[in-house]
């Protein structure tokens, strides 16, 4: 508890210098946008095991070590486990008798359930992996150059690009600032005697509800702060807005697209025809 | 709790180290080595510029890190051993945090006074007695203040309520990172008074943090100077104080008097510059003014 910043790395950026942080910040979007279409297409085991390999030359080539990534998921893994229990538990489609393996009222365990459940948690680590890779390998400068290039065309329509934009980054900014700010709060309430680093999950969890009131407080006086500060500064959105940094594709940035467009299809069509 | 001796020290760090989040692509050293002990009723001044390691050193008092064994000890005890009742340790050291709204547990100012002594389990009694002691001796009129909302109080109240949150408790260690920042001159010699009064009427220990040597000289008998996450100077005040230019050289803040006798030196280059007041400069300037 009193290091949360181990156990939550969403939003956290970790400059190792590696290929993937100097590919063109359009492209991994691009990359990931393909990565959550195809996480929604693919529906079987063996087509989650194509995509693995694809991952695992991420993971190796973005030198962000794994055990990092692991240890700073602990906690949207465990929930997300605790989501699958009721899932399987309360599955409600068709299932044939003969393959329940457990059943008690309306809760029951079958294999359907356990399959779905399984394929629904892949898609979900699956997600979580590709933007938090996303997010670990871009600055948030490079991250905002390239939405607001990517869907800069519809400014034409009148759609402020620019402000949602930066609404965004702000809010995936602050994620970091928060559980940082919680550790905060959370050591200064322990040395007042509220023991955050001891008793079982569900006392840890009911005492963080007394870090609510001031984490919003705080949350709010900092938005305060913010706008002043780009006030004075005289911040304004919109087309007037220069870049200092010009983002450069390469065409092995295209080509690295192109790659994973061509390993996500594999791994969505392959197991349809293998098992034809 | 019984001050028996002085031998046993009450707070003592051998050779300790931190590094924040070690093991993971955003460690940051804080710690490099940082030794020495403090005896009960010491009144000690843990001076040093930002990024020095003042806070780190002082949320390992009461074991708000991830410790490792044989580093921190209390009473003699290492306080990172399994099995080490943390929560009483916690009620030994009291700590005013750098941001007073970190601390604030309750909404009402009466409440969160009586949350340290309430979580003790003292009878209610007695915890009504401490909350009205606290605050009176704050400034804040019990009666006036106890129903107030913290959030809707100033910054120098809040801080206050902070500390009067921390003196409930009646530790035996008193410690406050930066206590002067952010009063006014009035607060500043009303917290000054207070402290002193209340470290010689319970017999404390006190810690006190600050990059300014102006307000802890005025609390504190000996100074620990810290640099980078070491150890540099610790000493009597007058001792670390000969070395005023090393000192402004770290970037702290020195006395008005201890600069002044700093600039005094191209006159007087054997003027000391170990001068708290006025009194004190005044007459070793009459000294040589005397003597030409």
């Amino acid at each position: 508890m009193l290091e949360l910043q181990r156990n939550v790395i969403f939003g956290q950026f970790i400059d190792t210098g590696s290929l993937i942080h100097k590919m063109d910040a359009r492209v991994k979007l691009g990359a990931t946008f393909v990565f959550i279409v195809a996480s929604f297409l693919i529906d079987s085991f063996l087509g989650f095991a194509l995509v693995l390999p694809l991952l695992a030359l991420i993971q190796l080539v973005s030198r962000v070590p794994l055990g990092y990534v692991l240890r700073g998921s602990r906690f949207f893994l465990g929930f997300l486990v605790f989501i699958l229990f009721f899932q399987v538990l309360f599955y409600p489609g068709e299932v044939s008798s003969s393959s329940y393996l457990w059943r008690w009222g309306f809760l029951s365990i079958s294999t359907e359930g356990l399959y779905t459940a399984g394929i629904l948690g892949l898609r979900v680590v699956f997600l979580y992996y590709v933007t938090t890779m996303l997010m670990l390998t871009t600055s948030l400068v490079d991250l905002t150059n390239g939405l607001e290039l990517i869907f800069g065309p519809l400014q034409r329509i009148r759609v402020p690009v620019n402000e949602l934009v930066l609404v965004f980054v702000i809010a995936i900014k602050f994620v970091p600032i928060f559980i940082e700010e919680v550790e905060r709060l959370a050591r200064a309430q322990t040395a007042r005697g509220v023991p955050f680093d001891e008793g079982g999950a569900f006392k840890r969890a009911r005492r963080l509800g007394r870090l609510l009131v001031p984490i919003f407080i705080s949350g709010f006086a900092r938005a305060d702060l913010l706008t002043t500060a780009m006030n004075t500064r005289s911040y304004r959105g919109g087309s007037y807005r220069t870049k200092l940094r010009q983002l450069h594709s390469a065409a092995a940035d295209w080509l690295m697209l192109l790659l994973v467009v061509v390993w996500m299809l594999a791994a969505w069509q392959l197991p349809t025809w293998l098992t034809a | 709790m019984t001050h028996d001796s002085g031998e046993v020290p009450i707070i003592e760090l051998r050779n300790f180290r931190y590094t924040y989040l070690e093991g993971t692509p955003r460690a940051s050293e804080a710690i490099r080595d940082v030794s020495f002990e403090i005896r009960p009723g010491e009144r000690v001044g843990l001076v040093g510029p930002t990024q020095s390691g003042k806070s780190t050193v002082v949320d390992a008092f009461a074991h708000l890190l991830r410790l490792k064994p044989g580093q921190v000890f209390y009473r003699g005890e290492d306080v990172a051993t399994p099995g080490y009742d943390r929560t009483g340790l916690r009620r030994e050291i009291g700590i005013v945090f750098q941001q007073p709204d970190s601390q604030l547990i309750e909404d009402v100012v009466g409440a969160d006074v009586a949350f340290g002594p309430t979580a003790a389990g003292l009878p209610a009694e007695e915890t009504r007695r401490r909350v009205e002691e606290s605050l009176n001796a704050l400034n804040l009129p019990y009666p006036e203040y106890r129903l107030r909302y913290v959030h809707a109080l100033s910054g120098g109240q809040r801080r206050r309520v902070a500390i009067a949150g921390v003196l409930a408790m009646h530790t035996p260690v008193l410690v406050l990172d930066e206590p002067m920042a952010g009063l006014d001159p009035r607060g500043r010699r009303e917290l000054l008074e207070l402290l002193t009064r209340l470290q010689r009427d319970r017999d404390l220990t006190l810690v006190v943090c600050s990059a300014s040597l102006r307000d802890a000289s005025l609390l504190c008998d000996r100074f620990v100077v810290l640099d980078r996450g070491r150890t540099v100077m610790d000493g009597p005040v007058h001792e670390v104080l000969q070395e005023a230019d090393r000192l402004a050289e770290l970037d702290i803040t020195l006395p008005e008097t201890v600069n002044v006798a700093r600039k005094l030196k191209e006159l007087f280059p054997d003027l000391p510059t170990d001068l708290l007041t006025e009194d004190e400069l005044e007459a070793e300037l009459l000294k040589r003014l005397g003597a030409a």
